[in-house]
């Protein structure tokens, strides 16, 4: 965790919009005993712990929770939200918490940059064409990012080469327009829940 | 009594494989003299017992010795009524599973055992329960508050008349003036309306003695037959009752002392007691507030304990907040939230509620327009924090126990002189003149406090048993805990009380020692007045009559017999338990030669601890020193010095005393017994010394239940030691 050692100071204006969300209420059950940060695998990296994340939340600090990596380093693994002895569902809380950063224009990180192309392919398709993935992902990222996609030029050929990575889109499922329904009806659904 | 000894040795459990049964019937028979000495492979069988019981309604057997297994199992299976004395050798735990079997020495260790069983029950009589003349058995509850008045409720519904004193003119206490009360049942997450006015109405209904505004001028007598005098308006009233249920409760710690949380300096810094008020009275309005944890609490300059309440009443008051307005600011700041048990629920809940616990120390606490600020130490953070704007802040002051207000009883003038002459001396238990009970015992008008003024014995072992026999302090009073434990505890002391009015009746020891029948019996005659026995029995049981002499006190007794190991003239005994049985088992031992090789060590053991542990040891299979010869006692303080003297004199080569810890957190039974035979022997190292004995032929050893492992090492050592001191020199006088 970064220390700048300067005091901070509890605002609730922030928590209350967090705990809105969809499971952002469960936040408020935290009690800060670090289960979560003990079984997260990849805690090293992140730059705090879900833990600590939650207090931010409270202590108000907007910009630190969203722009940290914490939620975006969250592999889904379930294991916090196993152990959690309050049973915060940690893993939709990120889920939450990737969302909010994404529509509050906090998407700095390549993730996220990968959430929203993904998303998009399989949006506008019904399944996802690894070309059109990545091909979107730089576009986010910017023309910089090309460069290092050069650097990962072998790996591409050598998939290529077996077959893993069709050079061609694939065809649309069928009933599309369905599918538009059922996400549709999904995201109704999700903003009903939340408070 | 015409003792009619009958002896049976058990064959089973291996025993008889082991050992040579033939020669130990031949030491009850032919040595011992015993009327009867039969074998039997199960002898705890239905048919074991049975031969046991045709020989006593047949044979006219009135004094059976049971050669088997240790007297902590089967004590059902061989009791065999009020009528008849029955004497345990313990064979097995402590003989054929922990010594190899078919061994000389373990031969003679089992005979050894059978002789000290048998002289055990010579010296031994039935006792005669001591009965109370016009026995009551009432019970009275001092204090009306919550835990009181649940007290008087359960002893009442238990079929008991029931008095409550109340000092107040009203019942109800602290709990009774709340706005709303924690939880006390499932799910344990809502606040509850207060429960006082329907306890008070159930305590009248059912039939309780009521005295408020009332308070007790003086507290004589024991339990069966205490006579307390009740100031009432200005009159007073006489009662007699069985036993007594302290629950005067605690007080808030004095916010004066906490200037530094702003108490004193800013007006809307208030304490846990007055926000409560001004929620009952409809006078809170604020919309911003902060509650800190542990003002004064879990502080070396304040309170050095934990109040255990004061974090549920402040979840419970940050509620309230909530509750008016749910959109109101409430901080908590806590070193831990201690909200133990079910409580838990209610702290989440809480939480859910949108309360914000902060866990952090507050540094400072600042004011400005009215408003407060306070800064901490974020612990979770790793930095200061701030917060403004409060409109409030309450301090959670934690309690004081009524029974810690008042002065504290001055040692008497004799310490200088034990001073003088360097002895260690045993310091008695502090007693404050907290004006509750007014107890006529010679040892103080209070009940000993164990901690902070706290009159609590042995919370883990045996809650609710202060060290004054038949008065059980429960609730806040006795220990720092929320309503729900003050309600478990109130039920727990007045059962307690129940059990303490019973057993007198029927002339029985309550805790530790329940069942006994037996008491201290004083020889007067020979009595120098010394005062030991009044002086050092744990349970103020033995007052002083206008001549200066001990004015024993049966009901208050427990049976430890820590006046029989003081008194120098040996004066005091039980029918089944005395200085003369146990000496004369000492001499029963046969002590070899000191050509044989064969040394002896002789072990004092408290029945409580150490006897479970070495019995452990046993059934562990854990092999010790065979020179090993155990005498249990019922706690090391009823050691008498003699008995020393008796061990040496017949050529022990060493004499170990194995008792609970001491000091602080003492572990033993009857709170001072090994201390105080600590004490005893320190003092007569010199006399040993001087007799050309070394003094470290004599110690004394601490054992918990669970050191059994450590036994044989224990032992191996000691008897190591032995060896390079030589055997005994007094073995050649024999």
């Amino acid at each position: 965790m970064e220390q700048n050692n300067k005091p901070v100071k509890y605002d609730l204006t922030f928590a209350r919009e967090i705990y809105s969300l969809e499971n952002g209420s469960y936040i408020k059950q935290c009690m800060q005993c670090g289960m979560c940060a003990i079984s997260c695998a990849t805690r090293e990296i992140m730059d705090y712990s879900p833990r600590q994340l939650f207090n931010l939340i409270k202590l108000g600090k907007k910009d630190e929770v969203l722009q940290a990596n914490t939620m975006w380093h969250c592999t889904s693994c379930c294991t916090c939200k196993a152990r959690c002895p309050r049973g915060v569902p940690l893993v939709d809380v990120m889920h939450d918490l990737k969302k909010y950063a994404i529509e509050n224009g906090y998407a700095d990180y390549p993730q996220a940059a990968f959430y929203k192309a993904f998303w998009s392919e399989v949006a506008g398709r019904g399944k996802v064409f690894e070309g059109g993935v990545t091909g979107r992902y730089y576009l986010i990222r910017g023309l910089d990012e090309v460069k290092k996609a050069m650097d990962m030029k072998d790996v591409g050929i050598n998939m290529l080469k077996h077959g893993r990575l069709p050079l061609l889109p694939p065809k649309k499922v069928k009933g599309m327009g369905n599918l538009k329904k059922i996400i549709r009806k999904a995201q109704e659904l999700q903003r009903k829940e939340a408070r | 009594m015409e003792k009619k000894i009958a002896v049976y040795i058990c064959t089973g459990c291996g025993i008889g494989d082991a050992l040579d049964v033939d020669a130990l019937s031949n030491v009850a028979l032919k040595e011992y003299k015993a009327d009867i000495c039969k074998t039997d492979a199960f002898l705890c069988g239905k048919d074991g017992v049975a031969v046991i019981k045709n020989d006593i309604e047949n044979e006219g057997v009135n004094t059976v010795v049971v050669a088997g297994c240790s007297s902590r199992v089967n004590a059902d299976v061989f009791n065999f009524g009020p009528n008849v004395i029955v004497e345990r050798a313990n064979l097995r735990e402590q003989v054929i599973w922990c010594h190899p079997a078919d061994d000389e020495d373990t031969q003679m260790l089992a005979e050894d055992y059978i002789r000290m069983a048998l002289v055990k029950q010579k010296n031994m009589n039935l006792p005669e329960p001591y009965q109370v003349e016009n026995l009551s058995k009432t019970i009275m509850v001092v204090g009306g508050g919550f835990t009181g008045l649940t007290a008087a409720l359960e002893s009442a519904k238990a079929g008991y008349r029931t008095v409550l004193v109340e000092k107040e003119d009203k019942l109800g206490g602290y709990v009774g003036k709340m706005y709303k009360q924690v939880p006390l049942k499932p799910p344990f997450t809502d606040l509850e309306e207060n429960c006082i006015p329907g306890l008070v109405k159930a305590v009248e209904e059912a039939g309780v003695k009521v005295y408020t505004s009332a308070t007790i001028a003086k507290t004589a007598g024991g339990p069966g037959m205490f006579d307390v005098t009740i100031n009432q308006n200005g009159g007073t009233v006489e009662e007699r009752v069985g036993a007594i249920v302290l629950a005067t409760g605690a007080r808030p710690y004095d916010a004066s002392k906490l200037a530094h949380l702003g108490f004193g300096q800013y007006e809307n810094v208030i304490t846990q007691s007055a926000f409560e008020e001004m929620v009952a009275a409809g006078n809170m309005e604020a919309g911003k507030v902060a509650f800190i944890q542990c003002a004064g609490s879990r502080d070396q300059e304040h309170l050095p304990y934990c109040s255990a309440a004061c974090c549920v009443e402040s979840i419970k008051q940050a509620l309230y907040v909530k509750e008016k307005n749910p959109e109101a600011n409430v901080y908590v700041y806590y070193k831990d939230i201690r909200s133990n048990g079910q409580y838990e629920h209610f702290y989440k809940k809480a939480q859910q509620a949108g309360v914000i616990f902060i866990k952090g120390d507050v540094t400072a606490i600042t004011e400005s327009d009215g408003q407060l600020a306070i800064e901490a130490d974020d612990k979770t953070m790793g930095t200061t924090s701030e917060a403004d704007e409060f409109d409030l802040v309450v301090l959670a002051n934690g309690m004081v126990p009524t029974a810690a207000f008042g002065e504290m009883i001055e040692e008497e003038a004799e310490e200088e002189a034990a001073a003088a002459a360097d002895e260690p001396k045993v310091v008695g238990p502090t007693i404050i003149k907290s004006n509750m009970l007014n107890l006529e015992y010679r040892q103080g008008p209070e009940l000993p406090e164990l901690k902070y003024g706290f009159p609590d014995s042995h919370y883990i072992c045996f809650p609710y048993e202060t060290r004054r026999t038949g008065i059980y302090a429960a609730g806040v009073v006795r220990a720092p805990m929320d309503m729900l434990s003050a309600m478990e505890d109130a039920a727990g002391a007045a059962l307690k009380a129940v059990q303490c009015v019973e057993a007198t009746a029927k002339g029985e020891a309550v805790h530790p020692r329940s069942g006994d029948m037996s008491f201290p019996e004083f020889n007067m005659n020979r009595c120098t007045q010394c005062k030991r026995c009044t002086e050092e029995c744990p349970f103020g049981a033995i007052n002083e009559d206008e001549k200066a002499n001990p004015l024993p006190n049966p009901t208050r007794c427990r049976r430890c017999g820590t006046c029989m190991g003081a008194c120098p003239e040996r004066i005091i005994s039980f029918k089944n338990y005395s200085v003369p049985m146990i000496g004369n088992m000492v001499k029963a031992i046969e002590v070899p030669e000191e050509l044989d090789e064969k040394p002896r060590i002789l072990v004092f053991a408290c029945e409580n601890d150490a006897m479970p542990a070495l019995d452990m040891a046993g059934i562990n299979r854990l092999q010790y020193n065979p020179w090993v010869r155990i005498i249990p006692v019922r706690c090391l303080g009823s050691l008498n010095l003699v008995w020393i003297n008796d061990a040496m004199a017949k050529g022990f080569d060493g004499v170990l005393l194995m008792g609970c810890k001491h000091g602080d957190d003492y572990q033993c039974h009857f709170m001072k017994g090994s201390e105080l035979a600590e004490i005893r022997l320190s003092k007569i190292s010199e006399t040993l010394n001087r007799l050309g004995l070394e003094s470290e032929r004599v110690r004394a050893t601490t054992v918990n239940i669970m050191d059994y492992d450590k036994i044989p090492a224990m032992l191996d050592e000691f008897a190591e030691e032995l060896e390079e001191l030589g055997p005994n020199p007094m073995k050649d006088f024999q």
